[in-house]
């Protein structure tokens, strides 16, 4: 009884904080073809934003948090006027903003690197204390991650399901030249998608670094998870990669259980292997539909 | 009086390949526009033009007199150019009502959202039926109609269907050719891709005849019927 709460707090806390990262993978995928591999400098840029807000100009945690979206939202609309627009009529622009992005990420990294420094940083916003269920200590910090991701999950459905924007989004998913006879300006659609997924980074970020502390490097296994999931769930599918990051979440608290830390990873990749040998278009894809 | 589509010296294609070349057309107010030809021979390229999903390398289009051939896609749709493109491409996971309210989208179509989609269902009931279906689980000819029907939810000027009657079966193609001609005698001005001339010929009050991104001819149904040339060359009558 007792492992089994154990796996679930862990197991929750780990799929909530990737949902969260996926999610906003897999807006921008199903919007605009975009593998946005600067993903894992802006879940660091939200953890350091944050750490600055708090520490350096004293704010509280809730501000410190909405100056991080903020920031990163910023950055992804940057990302999204700088790189991707210039490309988007280009034939091969998934190849073109993969690099670019991947090009981005590196630099976001070192200004974060020559701003904060190499050293490892706590991240303020941490929660101590825990509470007891049965004979095992749930840290008040997990359940506050799975608050957050739980609210932001909500916000994102409801924002796609409720709001004209949110309709103008889903429609430029599913049919990219239906939506703009329809009357839709999908590239303030697209906008929209990098300033959104960039917010969500930030948060995501914060819950990372407060579990792991801050690095500027930090980004990058989280970021290789989300795409893990993504592609699991099917490529810009934002309820699938939701579902299966919280999957993949329970199974890394099994794993770690069964067979130790160090076989989690590899595992997952095993499973993510397996399921596309089975299904090659993820768990929730359809084949690709071929753009004329 | 103004033509409701005029277009002068219209080129357009994808890449370095120009599929359409110095095409001109005038459209009359109210009337129905019947683009034919063989296929590959840029009718589809031409809506995609007009509708500016394709940008117009040279020329100028016109809409009642208005210039729209630099605009993008959304300003065109908001100037009054209804494109049912073809193939339909519906929302695949949104319901049938979820699509037409799509076609709603702009503002001003929006405010009269209720009264357009009594309107719709009254002149496709199939689709009220249907109305919670999703998209991707429609037959072909529900799928043509929640097609039309999106894009009537805008309103507009000047409707474009391409290939309307494109893989359907003979039934469903005269009930589609039924709504066509319920649509026309609502005033509306109409242009029809269609490959299938002598089906269009009978209602069609000019055909023009699309050839290697060129028009090689226009003139009524009935001329085109006594012109067995351009049958046996073009059409394969």
């Amino acid at each position: 009884m007792d492992v089994l709460v154990q796996i679930l707090s862990s197991g929750l806390t780990l799929g909530a904080m990737y949902a969260i990262s996926t999610i906003g993978l897999a807006l921008v995928y199903g919007s605009l073809n975009m593998l946005n591999m600067s993903h894992g400098a802006l879940l660091a840029l939200g953890g350091y934003v944050c750490l600055y807000a708090m520490t350096s100009l004293g704010l509280p945690a809730v501000a410190g948090v909405a100056v991080a979206m903020v920031a990163c939202g910023i950055a992804g609309l940057l990302i999204y006027y700088l790189a991707a627009r210039p490309m988007l009529a280009s034939r091969n622009f998934e190849t073109q903003i993969f690099i670019a992005t991947i090009g981005i990420g590196a630099v976001l990294e070192n200004i974060i690197l020559r701003t904060f420094g190499p050293q490892p940083v706590a991240q303020p916003l941490n929660l101590t204390g825990a509470v007891v269920v049965g004979g095992v200590h749930i840290p008040h910090q997990n359940i506050l991650i799975l608050a957050v991701s739980v609210l932001m999950m909500i916000v994102v459905a409801l924002l796609l399901n409720r709001t004209r924007t949110g309709r103008a989004i889903r429609a430029t998913a599913q049919n990219r030249d239906a939506a703009q006879l329809m009357g839709i300006r999908i590239g303030r659609v697209y906008a929209q998608v990098l300033a959104i997924s960039g917010a969500l980074a930030a948060v995501s970020g914060v819950m990372i670094s407060s579990l792991s502390g801050l690095l500027p490097n930090m980004g990058g296994d989280p970021m290789l998870k989300a795409f893990v999931i993504c592609v699991v769930a099917g490529l810009g599918n934002v309820y699938g990669a939701a579902g299966v990051a919280i999957a993949l979440g329970l199974l890394e608290a099994i794993i770690q259980y069964v067979f130790g830390v160090q076989y989690s990873f590899a595992i997952l990749l095993l499973i993510v292997i397996a399921v596309l040998i089975w299904r090659p278009a993820g768990l929730f894809g359809r084949a690709q539909v071929v753009r004329l | 009086m103004t033509a409701a589509l005029e277009l002068a010296g219209v080129s357009s294609g994808y890449g370095a390949h120009l599929v359409i070349r110095d095409v001109s057309l005038s459209i009359a107010e109210g009337t129905l526009a019947a683009l034919i030809g063989p296929n590959g021979h840029g009718k589809t390229t031409l809506l995609r033009t007009i509708s500016g999903l394709v940008p117009a390398r040279t020329g100028s289009i016109l809409l009642h007199g208005q210039p729209i051939g630099r605009l993008r896609p959304d300003e065109i749709v908001a100037a009054g150019i209804i494109h049912v493109p073809q193939g339909d491409l519906l929302f695949p996971d949104m319901t049938v009502l979820e699509n037409l309210r799509m076609g709603a989208y702009l503002h001003d179509a929006a405010r009269v959202e209720q009264q357009r989609l009594e309107e719709v269902f009254a002149l496709l009931p199939k689709l009220k039926e249907r109305r919670n279906q999703v998209a991707s689980t429609l037959s072909g000819g529900e799928r043509r109609m929640a097609g039309i029907g999106r894009g009537l939810m805008a309103g507009g000027k000047v409707l474009m269907l391409d290939e309307p009657s494109l893989g359907l079966a003979p039934i469903v193609i005269d009930q589609i050719y039924g709504v066509i001609e319920t649509l026309r005698t609502s005033g509306r001005t109409i242009v029809i891709v269609e490959e299938n001339a002598t089906r269009i010929a009978e209602m069609a009050d000019a055909l023009h005849l699309l050839d290697n991104g060129s028009f090689a001819w226009s003139g009524t149904g009935a001329q085109l019927m006594s012109s067995p040339e351009i049958l046996s060359a073009y059409l394969g009558g």
